[in-house]
């Protein structure tokens, strides 16, 4: 996935579909993110795991496209769980109520573990 | 002369470019003794104080700029951020329900995040035209 200030890449781990987000989540990189999204969507997924990097930059914009996939979610019966977030944007997500609609889990063990 | 206390930038109207006023707002407040929580806090903050006034005050018009100022003082740091256009975000608070059930657009969280994180803000016209958005974020002792 081609934007230089986030890279994106898909990985599996038995039936959990992991999309890897390295560096901003901004309504800039928001395409990127939801292209990933989609992608997995088309192949069936129906556990996704959104996996953030720790240092990573998160802005409302990148909120905006994260509440459009926990919505479009909802429709799909997925599951969304994410991980990776540092401790501040754990707080943001949870104060825009994000966390009504997707997990929050401080390691990807710990996500994968009963999903 | 400005006074060593106070920090003026300006930055294009350019998406990506709140990214300087963020570190320069988080270097001051390193050097005046806030917490790394705190510290996350007023970056977001100043990052979507940024982002309003690019895209709504000054409509991504890249001729345009945004200017920051901060003042430290002994016990809180204030910031401006000021545009110089005529719009301004949204101010109503959003619901996420809203905006997962398909009610809402899933956009305008930032000034509920400025308002959530600061101690104190206000938002008024400038007197030289344009919108100011005035935060502060005290310093706990």
């Amino acid at each position: 996935m081609t934007n230089r200030d986030v890279e994106i890449s898909i990985s599996k781990k038995n039936d959990v579909s992991i999309i890897n987000i390295k560096g901003d989540v901004t309504a800039n990189t928001g395409e990127a993110i939801e292209n990933a999204y989609q992608k997995v969507s088309t192949d069936g997924a129906e556990k996704i795991l959104l996996y953030f990097d720790k240092d990573g930059y998160i802005n409302s914009g990148g909120i905006a496209v994260l509440i459009g996939i926990a919505s479009e979610s909802a429709k799909k019966k997925q599951t969304i769980r994410i991980t990776g977030l540092s401790s501040h944007f754990q707080k943001i997500f949870h104060m825009v109520g994000l966390t009504k609609y997707t997990a929050i889990f401080p390691s990807e063990e710990s996500a994968l573990n009963g999903f | 002369m400005i006074p060593d206390n106070k920090i003026e930038l300006h930055i294009p109207s350019v998406m990506g470019y709140e990214k300087i006023a963020m570190e320069t707002a988080a270097s001051m407040a390193k050097r005046m003794g806030f917490t790394e929580d705190r510290i996350e806090d007023l970056k977001t903050a100043v990052a979507e104080a940024c982002i309003n006034a690019i895209e709504h005050g000054n409509e991504m018009d890249s001729s345009t700029k945004v200017a920051i100022t901060l003042t430290a003082e002994e016990s809180k740091l204030q910031v401006t951020v000021k545009d110089e256009g005529k719009g301004m975000g949204k101010t109503s608070s959003p619901s996420i329900v809203s905006k997962i059930e398909g009610k809402d657009k899933t956009r305008g969280w930032g000034i509920f995040l400025i308002k959530s994180l600061m101690n104190e803000v206000k938002f008024e016209p400038s007197a030289e035209g344009g919108n100011v958005v005035k935060m502060i974020i005290y310093l706990e002792k």
